[in-house]
């Protein structure tokens, strides 16, 4: 790679169940807020990657209506249909081309007000068969992936309750959050309702309405436009097969691939001792053990140990979600894009009560699919490397 | 925001939103003999491995999938839940009784397959369970012509 | 950035309103394959795949997912990408973008559409759903023979205006559009890979019924069932694993608003005016060099759901003057044989599996620089430049592909 890519900014939205406006002017302000940031206007942007689901929107072709309110009327634009961290990496991608200079990823959903999620979550079954049967669902899928890590490593119920507490505790000092507790503890998670076991209310995710955008420009328009710049230093991404009666559930392969071509571009051999804190899109609290595992950031199994051990608290061996990840907030297709511009405030120095002491190397990571089907992973540094 | 009724508009579609999904050569055998009462599998003539419902792709191999083995009817649970919920249209429902879930091994296959367990206490349900496959009798030519498993013996 | 090639093409072996003999996943693999076969590569030459379709059409939500065993992507990076009814050449080019950055060196496209398992015209009908629904709360009638014109989402009747207005303003004559409409379903007889594959006169079209005025029936593009896949790879790959090659030397996009086409809101903007098409053709020129496209675009294929856009695209992509194009179709300077062949293959106006539609454009000019198109339609000329086009979005959005027989020259 002849270029160098850096994040120059991040806005986000207060997350919530309910925005309280149309989506458009949702995405005007959040886009006019992040130009705010720097002066720029958006002919300063060479080209815009948008991030948002049709079904979710309920109408075809929905990045239309998203052009005009984050200012790419007459510009070159283009959509990934996925997580937000993909447009992350396509807009990275498009830089390293050579042919733009900066560009604007504007991930978003309503999530919380506009539709139902577990019934788009059943869109992507096989139509001819799992959809036809109905024993797949967003929810007894998950609960499957838990109970394989659960047996598979004896990580217990409340080691599962303990992840959770401590995510919902991170979510009270993120001001975006939406679902958060400053003192939950594993009783309080215990306490909700179980869905599918072992899986409870609060081990999941809530819906939510919410956007992210993210300014990013090659090495030499960075430096014009901010003094304190994060470099994405590697990614990459990886799917395994559909079939969820196929995979070892209790591992992540997707994430060890996506992960091992991350950090073979960052030049990452020890993730352990190189990365200072990670940022994982978890939809359930049994994924962190799993993709934080795949990530190289625990040993294989550990969960159990890393939760009674408190390693991944904010002040612990290796901060896991300072913001609380999924379990905080979970725009679909922003959620991934939320977990890189957290790695960003991290970075630099802006997290605020979650900030994690001297962090200089992160990793952020996205997911797509049933049991995380598919993931891609970010490496971020305060280096330019 | 200052506090202001908000409108919410909500579209009825009056349209008949009507997909029709071939399934395929695979399915059309894997249900025609679901009929017969027999469960049939995809074998890999590369991995040799063995997946039900059958396919025709072994990503893993490059290869199209063409042995037809038959599989069952017994198996035995790998992996299971217990729903206190299920999702109707996307919004949860209580599930009373609770629903048993499981990921099943059957005999010759490799790979698992998702099924209800019934004639079962929740609790009972365990990894290592033998379960077998009760059929729709009589059969409808449809996937859940293989109806539902029961604990085996 | 690093120059990269258009190795290999695969197509589903037809295209054709209804495939009933095979699910949607099973139609993709066979294109999969087909590039594969063509280009003698296997799964494990292929860095990285995007995958793209037309978003909600067949009721599946990230079917790459559902795919991933059939499309070869196991254990390998993929993005989905969907634009509308540019997705194909928007997945071309995050291909093409992932090799030129250095990331990858050989990436698989894959696009598809099964229209036959959904419904087109509600699908389409979904851009513009909410406003719709408001029209029926006033009691609009949306299935009588002038629903959908009034409804702007159903695409004919949006279409119609935009034909009134460029006939207006280019002198085109509504002959003109049966002539090219016969001159295309002509072309697509040719191509083993269209769709609909009739020798095709201008009476023949003139026997249609009128949809909406000025656009018949035999103006409009058909619904497909296919697949078409391309595997790009850089410099040094391609000349390892490729005899002949199309250099992709141009890139680009550009979006409006949405007010060009809709008639419910309100339409602001002309739907015949076309300004990104100018903008997206002048980058993607710029980029490959070419300073007098007139002269230096040897083959056009364009994105024409409707038989007078193909008039239309060569004045906004800059390849005639305005108002000249359809003087070009008479003197046959539009044919296979002529100056600037238009649709050789029969257009997105003969085969429209639509997140394939947009694919087919580059796929074609490329196997015509490679001089490997199979059935009769090759240009006899040699094609040194050519210019792939999809619109799509809200009659708002188009990507152009220029390729080369050259690669781009470094600046």
């Amino acid at each position: 790679m002849e270029r160098k890519v850096a994040i120059i900014g991040q806005a986000q939205t207060k997350h919530s169940e309910d925005i309280g406006m149309p989506r458009e002017r949702m995405l005007f302000e959040l886009v006019k807020g992040l130009f705010g940031q720097f002066g720029i206007t958006r002919h300063d942007i060479d080209t815009f990657v948008l991030c948002s689901n049709d079904f979710q929107v309920g109408r075809t072709i929905s990045n239309v209506f998203e052009d005009t309110p984050v200012g790419a009327y007459m510009k070159d634009e283009t959509k990934v249909e996925a997580d937000g961290v993909w447009a992350v990496t396509y807009a990275t991608t498009r830089i390293l081309s050579g042919i733009y200079d900066t560009a604007l990823v504007v991930a978003n959903s309503l999530g919380g007000s506009e539709f139902r999620p577990y019934l788009i979550m059943d869109y992507q079954l096989n139509p001819t068969y799992d959809r036809q049967l109905g024993f797949l669902n967003e929810l007894s899928t998950a609960a499957l992936q838990a109970r394989s890590y659960m047996d598979k490593y004896g990580m217990t119920d409340a080691q599962l309750d303990m992840i959770a507490a401590r995510l919902l505790r991170n979510a009270a000092k993120n001001p975006n959050a939406l679902q958060a507790k400053a003192d939950a503890t594993p009783g309080y998670v215990a306490g909700s309702d179980y869905l599918y076991e072992p899986l409870r209310k609060l081990h999941c995710y809530p819906f939510t309405d919410g956007a992210c955008a993210l300014l990013l420009a090659s090495a030499e328009k960075a430096k014009d436009l901010t003094d304190n710049p994060v470099w994405i230093a590697g990614m990459g991404d990886s799917i395994e097969s559909y079939y969820v009666g196929e995979r070892d559930l209790f591992r992540s392969r997707s994430t060890r691939l996506a992960a091992e071509r991350a950090y073979k571009m960052a030049g990452i051999s020890d993730p352990m001792g190189q990365i200072d804190v990670a940022e994982v899109s978890t939809k359930f609290a049994h994924q962190e053990p799993i993709i934080c595992e795949a990530l190289g950031l625990f040993e294989e199994g550990s969960g159990g140990e890393v939760a009674d051990k408190g390693l991944s608290e904010i002040d612990g061996e290796m901060p896991v979600s300072p913001s609380g990840g999924g379990l905080g907030a979970y725009p679909f297709s922003a959620a991934g894009a939320i977990c890189v511009a957290e790695c960003f405030r991290q970075l630099t120095g802006s997290a605020g009560d979650a900030q994690v002491a001297n962090a200089g190397a992160a990793v952020a990571h996205g997911q797509d699919g049933f049991c995380a089907q598919h993931n891609a992973v970010i490496v971020l540094s305060k280096e330019e490397g | 925001m200052a506090e202001q009724e908000r409108i919410v508009v909500t579209a009825v579609v009056p349209l008949d939103y009507t997909y029709n999904y071939r399934v395929g050569p695979y399915l059309e055998r894997y249900i025609q003999e679901l009929g017969g009462k027999k469960i049939m599998a995809i074998k890999c003539g590369g991995c040799g491995k063995v997946v039900v419902p059958p396919r025709k792709v072994c990503g893993e191999c490059n290869r199209v999938m063409d042995e037809w083995v038959e599989v069952g009817p017994e198996g035995t649970v790998e992996n299971y839940t217990v729903g206190h919920v299920t999702l109707n249209k996307g919004l949860i429902e209580p599930a009373d009784p609770p629903v048993t879930l499981a990921l099943i091994k059957l005999d010759g296959a490799t790979s698992f397959l998702a099924g209800e367990v019934r004639g079962i206490d929740p609790a009972d349900l365990k990894n290592g369970l033998r379960v077998k496959a009760v059929f729709t009798d009589p059969a409808e030519n449809s996937l859940t012509d293989l109806d539902h498993f029961e604990p085996a013996g | 950035m690093r120059n990269v090639a258009i190795i290999g093409v695969g197509y589903t072996p037809v295209f054709v309103s209804k495939r009933k003999d095979v699910n949607i996943v099973e139609m993709i693999s066979e294109a999969v394959d087909a590039a594969f076969r063509n280009t003698n590569l296997t799964p494990e030459d292929i860095d990285s795949i995007t995958f793209g379709n037309m978003q909600t059409f067949e009721g599946l939500n990230l079917p790459h997912l559902w795919a991933s065993e059939h499309i070869r992507a196991l254990d390998k990076p993929t993005i989905r990408i969907s634009t509308g009814g540019t997705t194909g050449m928007s997945t071309l080019q995050a291909a093409y973008y992932q090799v030129a950055s250095g990331l990858h060196d050989v990436v698989m496209a894959v696009t598809w559409e099964k229209q036959s398992e959904g419904d087109s015209q509600v699908g389409l009908t979904g851009i513009v759903m909410p406003e719709a629904m408001v029209m029926i709360q006033h009691g609009m009638d949306l299935f009588g023979g002038r629903g959908m014109a009034g409804m702007g989402g159903g695409s004919t009747g949006a279409a119609s205006y935009q034909a009134m207005s460029y006939l207006h303003h280019s002198g085109a004559s509504p002959e003109h559009i049966d002539k090219m409409a016969a001159l295309e379903r002509t072309n697509a007889s040719k191509n083993p890979y269209a769709h609909l594959r009739k020798v095709t006169t201008v009476e023949d079209i003139q026997a249609t019924p009128f949809i909406s005025w000025p656009l018949r029936y035999g103006h409009t593009c058909p619904t497909s069932d296919g697949a078409t896949v391309a595997i790009v790879a850089s410099e040094e790959k391609a000349k390892k694993l490729a005899d002949q090659v199309a250099w992709i030397t141009g890139v680009a996009s550009c979006t409006s608003d949405p007010t060009t086409a809709n008639l419910i809101e309100g339409q602001l903007t002309d739907s015949a005016e076309q300004q990104p098409a100018r903008i997206a053709s002048e980058k993607a020129f710029a980029m490959a060099g070419i300073k007098n496209p007139k002269k230096e675009i040897d083959m056009a294929e364009l994105y024409n759901g409707f038989a007078h856009q193909s008039l239309m695209w060569l004045e906004k992509l800059g390849l005639c003057k305005e108002g000249e194009a359809h003087k070009m179709l008479d003197k046959g300077a539009l044919d296979i044989e002529g100056e600037l062949p238009t649709n050789a293959s029969g257009g997105v106006f003969s085969t429209n599996a639509i997140g394939a539609s947009a694919m087919n454009r580059p796929a074609e000019c490329a196997l015509q620089i490679m001089r490997k198109i199979e059935g009769e339609h090759q240009i006899p000329k040699k094609v040194r430049n050519a210019l792939a086009h999809g619109w799509g979005g809200l009659f708002q959005y188009v990507t152009v592909v220029i390729l080369s027989d050259e690669p781009r020259k470094a600046k």
